[in-house]
């Protein structure tokens, strides 16, 4: 682990290897590209933003598998795309032959649990059952391993997070911390995983998003003049020390210092957009964007989890536009804003 | 009031009394309306643009929250949130305009009001989160302006009532009963000088 997190020298030019075919998955790649031609395009999603009100927006999307959704609150409309959520993870599990990827992906909402159950538990605050059962933990166990302190309930990874969380909050009474080790621990515990299963694709999957998750912070420090720097996760492309130092340039130079990665668009284009408009908009669509590149490439593969894992992420993206579109045209937002965010 | 009242010298004294006390009083009254208008116009032209800058920040805080709300998970939205880090409390003084008890609001907070991290998390919440932070001030200043105007426009309308009593009512009914009471002092005093000199006239006959 620590050689891959030493290891910097960038061994491509936009997006890392995706590895090669996995046979086993010939009808679970052939059913996702089914899929994949039912999914909103770009130009739908366009159509979305310009509509004129909320109705006409949802109505773009009424042929869809989204049902018509012109007539539900804001509240309805959010456990629609929750249940759609749920169905496209669980048709992600059926496809997956290597089970052990759905379980990767599970963590992600098991360690969404912990950041919750760990505030609630520090700040003495009940620890309910009001949790994401989408996770590899049941959330009806959390009292339990709380109240009783058996971490180890929690399987090993989780439990190294949770109690490095609950030691950082004690030394300095700072509940950011509690994130900020798990999201260190999440990411950790993504690349090793990766990395014991071999798999090039997911290796280079998590090291992009580590990547993105760690321009975005640098930006948001930046932004908010925050004295942080022990926030930035390890295990990406990008040296770490670069980063700090980009938080303390000006806006207009910060892209130089990313000149020879390939993430210098994103991070031009969106710091100069945060300088100018104190927005985060067009670096986080800029960061999907590139994301959705790399995801896009595993178009190559005939066979293999590539394009299941990819379409699950895509998908989950759409469900994520979908919501933001529908919310703003909801509460009447600026055009230009939803545009910006959805980058056209 | 003229049709109760004693029609004594008296009477006439007290009375006379009352008019000199109403009219002092509906000339302080009157002042005093005065003051509170000219104070309250001052104030209201403080909250127009007051309260336009405060819609106009928590208007932008609303939108970014939104979008905020909409690009991040349902769990990762409820875990950031649920545990605010910043401390909020509000003393009230009081100082008094025109004798009108007024609030004096001060703040303070402690604390950061970003607590959370920034792996699963959105940018926007950030911008929402400082701009709100930001709107604190304004949105204070105004409700202590508005709590103001509130407090001074009522106790002008009961000023403006009491001027209006004073003026419309009571002094020109006291006076109604002076004239009565002197009306009538002045019938008794006639018919009495009338009915001496009829026994004048009677003795001389």
């Amino acid at each position: 682990m620590m050689l891959r997190l030493k290891a910097k020298a960038l061994d491509f030019y936009t997006y890392p290897p995706i590895g090669g075919d996995d046979w086993r998955y010939g009808y679970a790649a052939a059913r996702v590209r089914a899929l994949q031609t039912q999914m909103i395009p770009k130009s739908t999603l366009v159509d979305m933003a310009n509509a004129g009100t909320f109705e006409q927006a949802a109505e773009s999307i009424s042929t869809t598998e989204y049902i018509p959704v012109a007539s539900k609150t804001l509240a309805e409309l959010e456990q629609v795309l929750i249940a759609q959520r749920r169905s496209l993870r669980e048709q992600f599990a059926r496809l997956m032959i290597d089970n052990s990827i759905v379980k990767l992906f599970k963590t992600r909402d098991d360690f969404a649990n912990m950041r919750l159950a760990v505030r609630r538990r520090v700040t003495d605050k009940a620890i309910g059952t009001d949790y994401s059962s989408q996770g590899n933990l049941n959330p009806e166990i959390f009292e339990e391993v709380f109240e009783q302190e058996k971490y180890e309930l929690l399987g090993e990874h989780i439990q190294n997070a949770v109690e490095q969380a609950i030691l950082a909050y004690y030394t300095d009474r700072d509940i950011c911390r509690i994130d900020h080790i798990i999201d260190r621990a999440q990411a950790e515990y993504n690349i090793q995983t990766a990395l014991k299963m071999k798999s090039e694709f997911l290796t280079g999957l998590f090291s992009i998003k580590i990547d993105l998750t760690n321009i975005i912070t640098m930006l948001r420090l930046k932004f908010t003049e925050s004295e942080k720097r022990k926030v930035f996760l390890p295990g990406g492309y990008i040296e770490i020390e670069r980063l700090k130092q980009a938080v303390d340039t000006e806006y207009d130079s910060i892209g130089q210092l990313f000149y020879a990665t390939p993430y210098y668009r994103i991070v031009s284009v969106g710091a100069n957009y945060v300088g100018t408009e104190k927005s985060f908009l067009k670096a986080e669509q800029a960061s999907e964007n590139h994301l959705s590149g790399y995801l896009n490439t595993t178009s190559q593969i005939t066979s293999g989890p590539q394009p299941v894992i990819a379409y699950l992420l895509q998908k989950e993206k759409e469900i994520r536009t979908v919501r933001l579109i529908l919310t703003a045209k909801k509460n009447l937002l600026d055009k230009k804003m939803i545009l910006d965010r959805i980058g056209e | 009031m003229a049709a109760n009242v004693n029609a004594t010298r008296m009477e006439l004294l007290r009375l006379r009394k009352r008019v000199a006390l109403a009219s002092r009083g509906h000339r302080l009254l009157s002042d005093k309306r005065d003051e509170i208008s000219r104070q309250l116009v001052q104030i209201a032209k403080l909250i127009q643009p007051l309260r336009k800058t405060v819609e106009q920040k928590l208007l932008e805080t609303c939108r970014r929250f939104m979008l905020a709300r909409a690009s991040m998970e349902p769990e990762d939205n409820k875990s950031s949130l649920e545990i605010p880090t910043k401390k909020f409390s509000l003393a009230v003084k009081f100082s008094t305009i025109m004798n009108v008890t007024v609030p004096q609001l001060t703040k303070e907070m402690e604390g950061q009001i970003i607590c959370y991290g920034f792996a699963t998390t959105s940018g926007e919440l950030d911008v929402a989160l400082l701009s709100l932070e930001q709107a604190f001030d304004s949105l204070i200043e105004l409700a202590e302006k508005e709590k103001q105007a509130y407090l001074l426009a009522t106790e002008l309308q009961m000023t403006r009532r009491r001027v209006n009593v004073l003026e419309h009512i009571v002094i020109p009914e006291l006076k109604q009963s002076i004239r009565y009471i002197f009306d009538k002092l002045a019938e008794a005093e006639r018919d009495n000088i009338s009915r001496l000199m009829k026994i004048t006239d009677i003795i001389r006959g």
